[in-house]
């Protein structure tokens, strides 16, 4: 277990109601569904990638399935139905080569950072602290697989986030 | 002679325009500011001291100087921070140390720097506004992935 992981379950058991209930619920249901779109993505990634790569792929996987756990325990706490993953969703921009795949995974992270600065944006100690924590996480996953630091982690991705963030695929 | 408030149809002060900002975020701006001033000059004196770094070292002041700019976008005067004295950099490799250890030793201090300055970011992360906290995790993050590139590029 992660010190992220403990730090949550702590937050599961103290943190009491809040007036912005609302807020919480709709931030923490964002960054649900960014790691849907993260799983998804990376599942893509993977399949592009191999040996050191691939390892580091599904590395980033499994901590974005651990996000999400722990999100839709939270939500589930909080009284709320926990947004459920998409079949597939519409990548931004085709995969066919471990380039390719590497920009795919830091485009998925920078995402991830833009919801959990929703996080950071509300009242809870906990949760601006947990959201700052994950932003930072999903920042270093985003410089491992580019070799480039990003000046403002998921603040630039806001911008463009409603044009051309995965999405569920049409049907 | 007409009163502000009387002006502004007795909306309260919200009508007067932008208010200023709340006590916690001017502190914790301030540090934050001083912070980025003495990153940038750690930055500065390393590249000196070690030219061939540069191709490493100068796209991370740049976002260090964006870091800052962003940073006093949000006073008020934004002239007041920049009349400010620049702090001077500790441990960061004088000029003309180019030796391979002292190279290492520059960059293992910068990656040290950028760890202390993240962390320093987010340590007052529940007194500030929203969106302020938003910048301050935001730019954290941003100082956390510089480390990793020192490490991983440094080889420190």
């Amino acid at each position: 277990m992660t010190r992220s992981d403990r730090s949550w379950r702590g937050l599961m058991t103290r943190s009491g109601g809040s007036r912005s209930a609302p807020a919480t619920r709709s931030a923490l249901q964002s960054a649900l569904a960014a790691e849907h779109a993260a799983i998804y993505g990376y599942g893509v990634a993977g399949a592009h990638l191999k040996g050191a790569r691939q390892q580091a792929a599904q590395r980033d996987w499994a901590a974005h399935q651990v996000a999400r756990d722990v999100l839709e325990a939270r939500l589930s706490s909080l009284g709320a139905q926990p947004v459920a993953a998409q079949d597939a969703y519409q990548l931004p921009f085709p995969v066919h080569s471990s380039s390719a795949a590497a920009a795919l995974a830091a485009f998925l992270e920078d995402g991830v950072a833009t919801a959990y600065l929703r996080l950071v944006a509300l009242d809870d100690p906990r949760l601006r602290a947990w959201g700052a924590r994950q932003v930072r996480a999903s920042a270093l996953r985003a410089t491992s697989w580019t070799g480039r630091a990003a000046a403002f982690p998921g603040l630039a991705a806001s911008a463009r986030a409603t044009t051309s963030a995965p999405r569920p695929a049409a049907s | 002679m007409t009163f502000p408030l009387l002006a502004a149809g007795c909306k309260g002060v919200g009508a007067l325009g932008t208010p200023p900002l709340p006590l916690p975020d001017v502190a914790v701006l301030d540090h934050a500011i001083t912070a980025e001033k003495l990153m940038i000059a750690r930055y500065h004196a390393a590249i000196s001291g070690a030219p061939a770094q540069s191709a490493l070292l100068a796209p991370l002041l740049a976002q260090h100087q964006a870091h800052l700019a962003r940073l006093r976008s949000r006073l008020l005067d934004p002239r007041a921070a920049s009349q400010a004295s620049s702090p001077s950099p500790r441990g960061a490799a004088p000029p003309g140390s180019s030796a391979t250890s002292g190279l290492a030793v520059t960059l293992a201090a910068l990656q040290a720097a950028e760890q202390d300055a993240a962390s320093a970011l987010v340590r007052h992360l529940a007194e500030v506004t929203p969106s302020f906290a938003q910048l301050l995790a935001s730019i954290a993050a941003s100082e956390a992935s510089h480390a990793l590139l020192l490490r991983l590029r440094g080889g420190a």
